[in-house]
């Protein structure tokens, strides 16, 4: 499959029953252009293995040295609810399918504190407001 | 006994009493021609002679093992089996005798078949010493001449024997720098890839005995060994970000691996119209 100047490989697929899902490495050649975006990647295998580009997920890209050669992960689920089961949470968000409430570190880290002065079942309630 | 089976039996002893006859007559005259002494045996069978003796009843006894098995009958304990036994040893005992004559048998049934030698021709195996003899007798003379007359000019002292460049022209020099980078590119890790992948033959695993190399080369092949099978990435420390940009410094830019494969694509340099 290629586009423009990109080509796309897949080495040591596997269908894991257990996960139901299909994993495999990727391999992109683009000689003479910039690492491909993962949305792209995602278009070109939905394009191979005949599904929707929603139910792939692709990871861990790391261009080789000197450029031209970049070998990342793919995992393709056989449906979205598998998908929303089986994923890491940050992958899920990467694709808008969950939002992750991310408090501030320095709040965190206030909040720490304040738990620190605190004995007890009081901790729980130290966080519930900020002082001052 | 019917009078069909009386007459079957009287036509078949006939036929065995004409043929015993045939025999008879065909051992008689083998007989007197040994005696006779057509078949030259005072100097012993000839080598060649024993082998093909020893393989036409080698053939024969094999053939009737066959015959056996053929109608069913069992060849167990069977005197033939012996005999086969004893004919194939000797034949592998021959065997490293044939291999040592198998240069003159093949030169002497060459000429058998082309039908006669030729005095010029290049096989005929003897050095002639008159060609190694150096002509040294030129070299004295012009010796005592040359040390009155001294040349300016530098000339170096020939030790061995190097190329003549001489006649290359521009064209041919480009080609040969092109054909270079083209056998380099062919071999850089990428193609090596592609090609492991797509050829059909069982893959090669090279044991490098490289010092240098061979421990880093290990670890990183290790790590991307786990990487792919765990399906995971491993994070790279500052050490080790700073040991890739060492080698990094060697090679310049992304680009150039984009022209170090461009010889690939590139078809021969055009030839002026000579």
């Amino acid at each position: 499959m290629s586009e423009g100047a990109a080509t796309i490989r897949t080495r040591k697929f596997m269908t894991n029953r257990l996960l139901c899902r299909k994993q495999m490495i990727v391999d992109v050649l683009h000689p003479g252009k910039a690492t491909i975006p993962k949305t792209e990647v995602r278009e070109k295998l939905a394009k191979m293995y005949k599904t929707t580009p929603d139910v792939i997920f692709c990871f861990g890209f790391r261009t080789k040295f000197g450029g031209g050669k970049t070998s990342g992960f793919g995992l393709i689920y056989d449906s979205l609810d598998f998908a929303k089961k089986f994923e890491p949470k940050y992958r899920l968000q990467r694709h808008g399918l969950v939002e992750i409430k991310k408090t501030g570190r320095k709040q965190r880290k206030e909040r720490k504190n304040r738990q620190k002065k605190v004995r007890g079942t009081k901790k729980a309630k130290v966080g519930a407001g900020k002082k001052k | 006994m019917s009078t069909e089976e009386i007459t079957e039996a009287v036509n078949l002893l006939s036929a065995v009493e004409s043929q015993t006859q045939d025999v008879t007559k065909l051992v008689d005259h083998l007989l007197k021609k040994a005696t006779e002494n057509e078949y030259n045996t005072s100097k012993g069978i000839s080598f060649l002679e024993l082998k093909y003796q020893l393989l036409l009843s080698y053939l024969m006894n094999l053939t009737y093992i066959s015959l056996q098995k053929s109608q069913g009958s069992s060849i167990q304990d069977d005197p033939t089996i012996d005999r086969l036994i004893e004919i194939r040893t000797v034949l592998e005992k021959m065997r490293p005798i044939d291999k040592k004559l198998k240069y003159q048998v093949d030169k002497v049934v060459r000429t058998a078949a082309s039908g006669g030698t030729d005095s010029s021709d290049p096989l005929r195996y003897r050095a002639n010493p008159e060609n190694l003899i150096s002509k040294l007798d030129d070299e004295s003379e012009s010796e005592s001449e040359g040390e009155e007359k001294k040349s300016k000019i530098y000339h170096p002292p020939k030790l061995t024997a190097m190329h003549y460049e001489g006649d290359e022209t521009e064209m041919d020099k480009d080609q040969k720098v092109l054909e270079r980078a083209k056998k380099r590119a062919l071999s850089t890790s990428m193609l090596r890839e592609l090609r492991e992948e797509f050829s059909e033959g069982p893959t090669e695993i090279r044991e490098t005995t490289s010092t240098q190399r061979s421990r880093a080369e290990r670890k990183l092949r290790e790590r991307t060994h786990y990487e792919e099978e765990n399906f995971m990435r491993f994070s790279v420390s500052k050490k080790d970000k700073g040991k890739k940009g060492k080698k990094a410094k060697q090679i310049i830019s992304k680009k150039f691996v984009y022209d170090y494969m461009k010889p690939i694509f590139v078809s021969n340099v055009a030839k002026s119209p000579d």
